[in-house]
């Protein structure tokens, strides 16, 4: 691994003022260090300059009623062991446990998996289906961009330089579940993972598939087929069916085309009954 | 940059490091600097769970972490879990159940039960503790003897 400078700002300000010295690549932020270092020891990326977020006031998980706002150097173990998340956000629940392994979610944060954007988050396709909203900081000022926004591409962002992520807000509790097939159940990265979830406000589903390069993605086609909370089984498949006939699934060393549209058709009837499934009411 | 200057309390003894490179990592800390070969490295890339140490009590993967990222913390390694109580039963189980082979897996896997018991205490179910040692390999593949140790402490109760 390349040697490299770190710094550890102790104000959001000297942080953000740190991130913008300097060229492009020459910088990278650090949260919990988890994807990062995974990187810098493939010689993937050698930056000259490492940023810390340890000591930003970060580390928070608030609830406002049922709205949920993680800060974005939050451990995702902490929020897995929110008492109210399985209840409120179940699928965000399973996408967390989804990631890594136990010590790897003791550092390991959602600013983190956004900010590092890889193609095959676990994270991402949850938030795409919870219609998550990413707070962001910068030189010039605050700003929300929405999750399908922010994810750009494999790798890529909508961060401006120096912005960093501040939190992440969930609007809606709401009925989810997120679901996977890979190799090993811990430290592994999915052939296919799809998140779905049905929004009370709205009446409509969400249902969004990762696993698939560059980035996971929402599926409009699969969710016009899910018209009520309690979609019909021919609807269930027909979605399934959409799903796995739209999406732009390669072959690579993880799975081949055949058997990951095999997985999406697979994973979307179960995560949308299991859903349907899920009790009601006061959440 | 840092000053290189590193200050964390290693089972339960403070210590002070001078000339840390601000990119090394803590698995090398721990070793090289700190002298605690307990602590392996298998993969240096968070897979197999072999360099898991406690940061504050709560296990972490030491080859995906910068020894200044854990600056003024309190360290445990497996030479220090016997300390106490906890530590202690996790290693007789693994002592009563014969839970290692060729022995290179199995401080991560004792350092990471230990964190699982203190965070989630006695009463949780084996095959929760079970799952929760996912990230945890054996390349000896010898799982059954460490789930039956998991089933004894889990049998043992709070």
């Amino acid at each position: 691994m390349a040697a490299f400078s770190l710094t550890a700002p102790a104000s959001v300000d000297a942080a953000i003022a740190e991130l913008r010295t300097g060229a492009p690549g020459e910088v990278v932020v650090l949260a919990g260090g988890t994807d990062l270092l995974f990187d810098l020891d493939g010689a993937k990326s050698a930056p000259r300059r490492v940023v810390s977020l340890r000591h930003l006031p970060w580390r928070t998980l608030d609830w406002n009623g049922p709205v949920l706002t993680v800060g974005s150097t939050l451990p995702l173990r902490a929020l897995e062991r929110d008492p109210d998340l399985g209840t409120r956000y179940p699928g965000l629940l399973q996408g967390i446990r989804a990631v890594g392994s136990v010590q790897l979610r003791h550092r390991a944060t959602l600013g983190g998996n956004l900010g590092r954007a890889a193609p095959a988050s676990d994270l991402i396709p949850v938030l795409l289906a919870l219609d998550a909203d990413v707070e962001l900081v910068g030189p010039h000022g605050p700003r929300t961009v929405t999750i399908d926004r922010f994810i750009v591409g494999a790798r890529r962002t909508a961060l401006a330089p120096g912005e960093l992520i501040r939190s992440v807000r969930f609007p809606e509790p709401r009925p989810s579940a997120y679901l996977w097939q890979r190799v090993r159940p811990a430290n592994d990265v999915s052939q296919i993972a799809v998140a779905a979830a049905y929004s009370p406000s709205d009446g409509g589903w969400r249902v969004a598939v990762g696993g698939i390069p560059p980035r996971a993605v929402r599926v409009p086609e699969a969710e016009a087929r899910l018209t009520s909370p309690n979609p019909d089984e021919p609807d269930v498949h027909r979605a399934a069916e959409e799903a796995a006939g739209h999406l732009p699934i390669v072959t690579d060393r993880r799975a081949s085309e055949e058997y990951r549209r095999h997985l999406v058709m697979t994973l979307v009837e179960r995560a949308v009954h299991r859903v349907a499934a899920a009790p009601r009411g006061d959440r | 940059m840092t000053d290189g200057a590193l200050s964390v309390t290693v089972n339960g003894r403070p210590a002070t490091l001078a000339g840390v490179p601000d990119s090394e990592r803590l698995l090398d800390t721990v070793r090289w600097r700190l002298g605690l070969k307990g602590t392996k490295e298998g993969c240096r890339s968070g897979d197999c769970g072999a360099c898991t140490v406690l940061v504050d009590g709560v296990s972490t993967l030491s080859c995906l972490t910068l020894a200044h990222e854990v600056d003024g913390a309190s360290l445990t390694t497996v030479e220090g879990v016997a300390q106490d109580p906890v530590g202690r039963s996790v290693q007789e189980a693994f002592e009563t159940a014969g839970a290692l082979q060729c022995g290179y897996c199995t401080p991560g896997f004792v350092v990471a039960l230990v964190g699982l018991l203190r965070e989630r205490g006695r009463s949780a179910p084996a095959d929760e503790l079970l799952a929760d040692l996912g990230g945890n390999l054996c390349r000896c593949t010898g799982y059954l003897a460490i789930a039956r140790a998991v089933a004894l402490l889990a049998k043992e109760g709070p």
